[in-house]
């Protein structure tokens, strides 16, 4: 497979075009103050919390498509807040791994579950590089969980709950290229604050959400460095993502079909008319009367199909 | 063992696991998948889908490795356990099909794949070569049925047309095999580099291949044993052999791969984790231990060398699988996933289903022989239908079933864990927590609504004493200050209990309960008169009759009143926030740290949250107390020093120090405590000690129970 050091690879129309909107969100901004996760839990209609201690990690659940992580700050004794929500991707592996096609890609770049799709097998959860789809284990009928930004969460001018809901401007909304110059400039105008890293710019190839920060947010957002990706033998998911990194074998799934089947056939079919050939001139010789045996064979050879 | 008794004692086991499996697959469609198993949300699959489907159609495989090397490559000594191949490849989808079942959130909706397609996913591939190799199994065993039957011309047709359905069967196969394999291509981030592969697809046929043929080694030892028919061993050795060839291909593949992937830092380098040792096991079980057996015509020839190396290569097949689905994603999940027993038992049901099947089969249709040939060594088949012999053979059987029935499913119910404390059920937790022990009064509380281990410290007693030194308000009235009385006679109410939620309202008046109180229907007629969406009026509807009883109401009716308490992070930042911003002057305004800002509260609470209770004097007093209580005076004395020298006034500290003094005879320093104690005003720790004074001045003899009263704190 190639390496191109484009931030993403386009597949079919898609990537991080104008029309593509997104979140970005300023670590160094944000309190953790939880009005975002609030007011995804009211525009949403989701249950009630639980006890966070018994979430997974990061307290994202089948009632909850967003949460704040703490973890520690720049400087001992410091804490950052951390917003986790669906990184709603370029090119994502819950589409691709979805045996329903749950997971459409709207032209806005969210990334949208369809429950009336889905089946529960859970795939999704499991390729989720982010560990970000939740499931409902608690219900009769469970459902997948996940950060939909679509328009069931968009408030007044089109921004989603959560995003309106920030006091401190932590996170914001707006189309990606302007969210990347953004965050671009942010990181120029306070070198010294930021780290120079754009998480979700390229990573898996390219996110919609993406994050600047003052401390490294790679264990957070379970984002693999290149170091480590280097390390798993995956470089290019740097860059690239994970459907691209499968395609060849999936390309590879009717060749496997139609290769298998004619060389297995193939060689069975020779060998039964070997086979027939042979008994047919055994035939043919204890008649004693050697003759051509050209047509005898048809009507077996007929079976084979 | 006598061969009857092995037999009967087989399938008792398999009924009883069968029944238990049942009874607890029944509770999981009650329940629900976060009650009768251990997923979590970082571990999603679970025992079901990697053991019964992942693990279970490798170690199935051997159905169409046999039929490819019977029908299309003609080797016609496997005939004797083609038949058998096939059977247990069809049992064995059978069964991981059956799980899914289990395993799938919504299994109703198992048909939604035929109509709603997505081809880019290896787990549409899998789902429909598994169906489509399951029902081409099926097929393939209609002529052990039908001959049976009084329709040869059947029969043969379906032997003749088979050949192209072995060739798709063994295509889907090949298929379905290496996807099984990358579905977990899927998770190059999660799943431990050791097993993850983008050369997983051929790991997994080969490796499916060569342990299918193990297994079938294995299956057709148990069973020749079983019903006491005669061993072969050149077949025995062929499948070893062939079993042997795809194993080795399999490491070899396996070696490359990690040679060029620059993996082997992982196994022997400095990147060694617990996942190394997992992973020789596996590799040592699944490929050395049975190549090497199988290696040699001897090896092949051993009865107990095929036991040996087939149940090597059985367990490393099952071990790859399981650590591929389950244990390579324990580090990057930071979670373990550990099945329940309801979840193991479903599990181990379906495959006993399939066993008992497996046995009724093989008593009654021609499958260890080659196909047309009849049994001439004794053995009798069983007929395939007559009233009388189904009779004979099925009644009994199903009574015993029905026995073991009543003695297990009782017992079954037990081993339905439930998922108690599990993380989809709050638990009834305190959200304050007293930072004091023996917090009679409240003092100090850890409010954490949310508990996630960061809480907000609240000095309550602290508040309460603002109120009476700052307002002049009286102790016994303070409470309503920041507390609603909601319900009727209730003395104070804590916030949780109408703001349950930390983001959600929580309706909190029952309307129904109140209309059935009314006896008298122009009372009814006057409640219904309000109009409960007005704040205005729903205040006047509650006060109109509980005008006494609930006072603490008085201060929230021009706030309006709804019927709908808001979040509890909004009743505590309104509640609080309000008067503490109130409160502070312009000076503090300005400071991060001030009460009207969100450190004031919130980062105080996180610095001291997971502290040890400070020691102050009422905590040290009271400890000192108990030692007291229990005889150890000087112990007791050095507490009640400790608590003095923290709160040199407290008459509670000081009574129970003058108390000590006495019992111990130094009566002067009793009285000059006491005396000290009794200073302060209004307090009954003074009351106390002024009593004690005058009892030691009129030098009473100290009573016998001497116990002194418990004080109030500080």
């Amino acid at each position: 497979m190639s390496k191109s050091n484009e931030s993403a690879p386009k597949h079919e129309g898609e990537g991080t075009g104008p029309l593509e909107k997104g979140i970005l969100t300023d670590v160094t901004k944000c309190i953790g103050c939880e009005r975002c996760v609030e007011a995804c839990v009211k525009v949403n209609e989701l249950g009630p919390d639980l006890p966070a201690h018994y979430k997974f990690g990061d307290g994202l659940n089948g009632d909850r498509y967003t949460s704040i992580v703490e973890i520690e700050g720049p400087e001992p004794g410091t804490w950052r807040a951390v917003r986790r929500q669906c990184m709603h991707c370029a090119d994502p592996t819950c589409r691709a791994s979805c045996l329903v096609g749950a997971f459409t890609r709207n032209p806005d770049g969210a990334i949208v579950y369809d429950a009336d799709k889905c089946i529960g097998c859970r795939y999704c959860m499991l390729a989720c590089p982010f560990h970000i789809p939740r499931y409902q284990y608690d219900k009769q009928l469970p459902y997948v969980a996940k950060c939909q930004m679509n328009e069931d969460c968009r408030e007044d001018g089109g921004h989603p709950a959560c995003v309106t809901a920030c006091p401190c401007e932590a996170t914001v909304f707006g189309p990606r290229d302007k969210l990347i110059e953004e965050a671009k400039r942010r990181i120029a105008a306070e070198p010294d604050k930021y780290i120079d890293h754009i998480w979700g710019e390229h990573e898996f190839s390219g996110t919609q959400v993406i994050y600047i920060s003052d401390v490294p947010l790679w264990e957070t957002l379970r984002i693999p460095d290149q170091a480590g990706l280097d390390k798993r033998a995956v470089p290019s998911l740097g860059h690239d993502s994970i459907p691209h990194l499968m395609h060849g074998w999936v390309m590879f799934t009717p060749v496997q079909f139609f290769g298998v089947a004619s060389a297995l056939g193939g060689y069975a079919f020779l060998k039964r008319r070997q086979q027939l050939m042979a008994e047919t001139a055994a035939a043919e010789a204890k008649k004693s009367a050697p003759r051509d045996s050209g047509g005898a064979a048809s009507d077996d050879d007929e079976q084979e199909g | 063992m006598d061969r009857a008794k092995a037999n009967r004692l087989v399938k008792d086991i398999l009924w009883v696991v069968l029944i238990a499996g049942g009874v607890l697959g029944v509770l999981r469609f009650a329940f629900g998948l976060g009650a009768s198993t251990a997923m979590l949300d970082s571990m999603p699959w679970g025992w079901w889908k990697i053991f019964n489907m992942v693990a279970g159609a490798a170690l199935a495989t051997s159905g169409f490795v046999v039929a490819a090397i019977i029908y299309i490559f003609k080797a016609d000594r496997y005939r004797k356990v083609a038949r058998l191949s096939v059977l247990v490849g069809f049992l064995g989808y059978g069964s991981s099909l059956l799980a899914l079942g289990f395993d799938v959130g919504l299994p109703h909706r198992g048909w939604h794949p035929v109509f709603m397609w997505n081809p880019h996913s290896f787990l549409f591939e899998v789902f429909w070569c598994v169906s489509l190799y399951w029902s081409i199994t099926a097929l393939e065993l209609i002529p052990l049925v039908s001959e049976r039957f009084p329709f040869p011309k059947f029969t043969h047709l379906m032997h003749e047309v088979m050949l192209p359905f072995v060739v798709l069967g063994v295509t889907l196969s090949t298929m379905h095999h290496s996807s099984l394999g990358s579905l977990f291509m899927a998770a190059p981030t999660r799943l431990h580099p050791l097993w993850h592969s983008m050369w997983i697809p051929p790991e997994f046929l080969v490796s499916a291949m060569g342990g299918g043929l193990a297994t079938i080694i294995l299956v057709y030892l148990g069973l020749t044993w079983l019903t006491g028919r005669d061993r072969d061993m050149h077949v025995l050795g062929g499948l070893a052999k062939w079993s042997a060839i795809m194993l080795g291909l399999f490491a070899v593949i396996r070696v490359v791969d990690f040679t060029l992937h620059d993996k082997w830092t992982f196994l022997f380098g400095p990147d060694i984790t617990w996942e190394s040792y997992v992973f020789g096991v596996e590799f040592v079980l699944q490929a050395i231990v049975p190549v090497l057996l199988f290696a040699t015509p001897q090896g092949r020839r051993s009865v107990q060398a095929l036991i040996l190396g087939g149940g090597s290569a059985f367990a490393g097949l099952t071990a790859n699988r399981l650590n591929t689905g389950i244990t390579g994603f324990v580090t990057s999940s930071q979670e373990v996933y550990l099945p329940m027993v309801s979840e193991l038992l479903v599990s181990f049901a379906i495959l006993a289903g399939a066993g008992l099947l497996f046995l009724v089969l093989v008593e009654r249709f021609n499958i260890l022989e080659e196909p047309g040939q009849r049994r001439g060594d004794g053995v009798e088949l069983k007929p395939i239908w007559s009233r009388d012999e189904a009779e004979a053979y099925f009644k009994p059987e199903l009574i015993r079933a029905a026995k073991i029935a009543v003695l297990v499913a009782p017992i079954t119910i037990f081993a339905f864990q439930g998922r108690g404390a599990s993380p989809y059920t709050p638990l009834e937790q305190p959200v304050y927590t007293s930072i004091l022990a023996d917090d009679e009064m409240r003092a100090e509380l850890r409010i954490d609504a949310d508990r996630d281990g960061d809480a907000v410290l609240f000095p309550h007693l602290k508040h309460q004493q603002w109120f009476e030194d700052r307002k002049g308000i009286e102790a016994e009235q303070t409470c309503v200050e920041c507390h609603h009385l909601s319900v009727p006679e209730d003395e104070n109410t804590t916030c949780r209990a109408c703001h349950a939620d930390m983001e959600l309202t929580t309706p909190m008046f029952v309307m129904a309960r109140h209309e059935e109180r009314f006896k008298k229907p122009e009372d009814r007629e006057k409640f219904l008169s309000y109009d409960l969406d007005d704040p205005e009026q729903n205040f006047m509807a509650c006060f109109d009759c509980h005008d006494e009883s609930m006072e603490g109401l008085a201060g929230y009716a021009d706030k309006g009143f709804t019927h709908e308490a808001p979040g509890f992070r909004e009743a505590m930042h309104g509640n609080c926030l309000t008067c503490h911003r109130r409160e502070e002057t312009e000076e503090e305004k300005s400071d991060a740290m001030s009460l009207g800002n969100c450190y004031g509260c919130h980062d105080w609470a996180e610095a001291v949250a997971d502290m040890e209770p400070k020691p102050d004097a009422s905590q040290l007093w009271r400890d000192g107390r108990e030692l007291y209580l229990e005889g150890e005076l000087d112990r007791a004395e050095e507490l009640y020093l400790k608590a003095r020298a923290l709160e040199p006034e407290s008459p509670a500290v000081l009574y129970q120090l003058g108390v000590l003094y006495r019992v111990t005879g130094r009566s002067e320093e009793a009285a000059e405590v006491f005396r000290q104690a009794a200073q302060v005003e209004d307090h009954k720790d003074a009351v106390r000690a002024r009593e004690a004074l005058d009892r030691l001045e009129a030098e009473l003899p100290v009573p016998e129970d001497v116990e002194p009263e418990l004080g109030e704190a500080g």
